[in-house]
């Protein structure tokens, strides 16, 4: 069986032999960077810079609470917002696997610039295995490229440093609890944020609107398991699809957006059921989503796809 | 302890298997399907899982060493998806593609009662897929093991040395009894 304490002893005396002066540690704040940056902190200190991007495709007030958990977690930090910057990039953008690269492509080139600015050789990643499996290479097919391993561009000079590599989720909630960090259980939010949960352009109208969507699922699911009424799903959003139906509002013709419901179970993230999301609260979502996001969203739809033959995000 | 290594083909679960083996104490390691049999005989293997591989490479091809693994590893041998796939093709069986695909939960059905390498495995279990060939046609010196509504051949033995296919996929955590199906090979490996 995996053992998370011996993990973290070998993990942080390999950190302090590779990693010889400073280092940057991509953050988001989800469980995999977030005990990352606690062993690589205990490796080698004030040497460690976590550096947090917001895209302007994370969810609602999240930066706000990860800047606060750098703070918590007494990490050497920078708060870097470029929204502008990627919906720019993001312009007239559909392809799901262009959208990943350019958004791994400017994280990189962000990295770089703090990278020249304090002096820092090595790059910290929370990849993990789906991460690297997923993204493909010589023998194996890419599902889709994730943005931190087949989105890394190829003139990349930072040394890459991925003490997670091969582990899954669950493995990494261990290190968590055995770590102490408050995010352990948090669901998993992949790195190029909400821009991969809108079919087609990312634009910030449609980002507000699955931003919306996404809150409401999380909320509403997250109460319902709370009161006992379903277990809490591995992982829980909306994603916006662009597709016009018609409705009517108000004895109005209404023709808006669709959103579909996606939570899934799994363990590993490899292999993933639908979950059983209980009517009361698919009834509830749907009417939050549809009355919040008005003339632009008229029609909610259940997604009961497993993985295979789906992935857990539709990009 | 029992050395098993995972030969790669390439598939999205061979990091499963290796971590399967690990969960279960075994020596394991992830090989490219390329590696010479000579270099794995130096480790002392007891066993080897030939993974699942990129689309279509069950159909035709040489799957890197594959078959001088089977011919004269002496060792049992796991062959998963593709590398079942091409265990039965090695032996004169046939693969094509499959007329209904299988994705995600499908009912397993033994057709055996006694084979040591199901042992504690219910007649039926729900088994996980991934899949758009299959084994049409049992090689001569084979038996069939199991089988699903739509795939015929969802597991297979050689009759007279341990070598052992499965269609399905038991690395993967909702193959309900994936885990036991390991430690039986395990067992087959420890003899």
């Amino acid at each position: 069986m995996f053992d998370s304490e011996k993990f973290i002893e070998k993990t942080i005396s390999t950190l302090q032999k590779d990693i010889k002066g400073k280092a940057l540690i991509a953050f988001s704040g989800g469980v995999d960077s977030t005990v990352c940056a606690t062993l690589v902190n205990k490796a080698i200190g004030e040497q460690l810079i976590a550096v947090h991007v917001d895209t302007g495709y994370m969810r609602k007030n999240e930066s706000e609470q990860v800047k606060q958990m750098m703070e918590d977690l007494g990490l050497n930090y920078r708060y870097i917002t470029a929204s502008k910057e990627y919906y720019q990039a993001l312009k007239g953008v559909e392809d799901p696997e262009k959208k990943r690269k350019i958004i791994g492509e400017k994280f990189i080139r962000i990295f770089e610039e703090v990278a020249r600015k304090e002096n820092i050789d090595y790059l910290v990643q929370g990849t993990i295995a789906p991460d690297w499996i997923e993204s493909g290479g010589d023998l194996r097919d890419t599902i889709k490229s994730h943005h931190n391993v087949g989105g890394l561009p190829k003139d990349m000079k930072l040394i890459l440093i991925e003490p997670l590599r091969d582990l899954y989720k669950d493995e990494v909630r261990k290190v968590a609890r055995a770590l102490q960090i408050p995010v352990s259980e948090r669901q998993p939010f992949p790195g190029p944020g909400l821009a991969i949960r809108i079919i087609g352009e990312a634009t910030p109208e449609r980002t507000r609107l699955v931003r919306e969507a996404c809150f409401i699922v999380e909320k509403e699911i997250e109460q319902a398991s709370k009161k006992g009424l379903m277990e809490l799903p591995w992982q829980y959003f909306a994603v916006l699809i662009p597709i016009k139906t018609v409705g009517v509002h108000g004895d109005k013709r209404a023709y808006g957006n669709t959103i579909a419901v996606r939570a899934v179970q799994s363990v590993d993230a490899m292999t993933c059921h639908y979950s059983t999301i209980p009517h009361e609260v698919l009834d509830a979502i749907s009417t939050k989503i549809t009355n919040t996001l008005g003339e632009n969203v008229n029609r909610i739809v259940y997604d009961i796809t497993n993985k295979p033959p789906g992935t857990v995000e539709w990009e | 302890m029992v050395h098993i290594y995972v030969i790669d083909n390439g598939g999205q679960w061979t990091h499963r298997e290796w971590r399967t083996l690990r969960d279960l104490e075994v020596e394991t390691r992830i090989v490219p399907n390329t590696t010479p049999l000579k270099e794995l005989q130096k480790e002392n293997i007891h066993g080897l899982v030939l993974s699942g591989g990129a689309p279509r490479i069950g159909l035709d091809g040489t799957l890197g060493n594959c078959a001088e693994y089977l011919d004269k590893a002496e060792v049992p041998i796991l062959g998963i998806c593709a590398g079942h796939q091409f265990m039965a093709r090695h032996f004169g069986g046939k693969v094509q593609p499959s007329e209904l695909p299988e994705f995600g939960q499908v009912e397993l059905t033994l057709c055996v009662d006694n084979d040591p390498f199901f042992a504690k495995v219910p007649k039926k279990s729900i088994v996980w897929e991934s899949h758009n060939d299959e084994v049409t046609t049992l090689p001569k010196d084979f038996t069939k093991l199991g089988k699903s509504e739509n795939c015929k051949i969802q597991a297979m033995r050689h009759k007279k040395k341990q070598l052992y296919g499965l269609q399905f996929h038991p690395e993967v955590e909702h193959t309900q009894f994936g885990e036991q199906i390991f430690k039986n090979f395990i067992q087959l490996c420890e003899k």
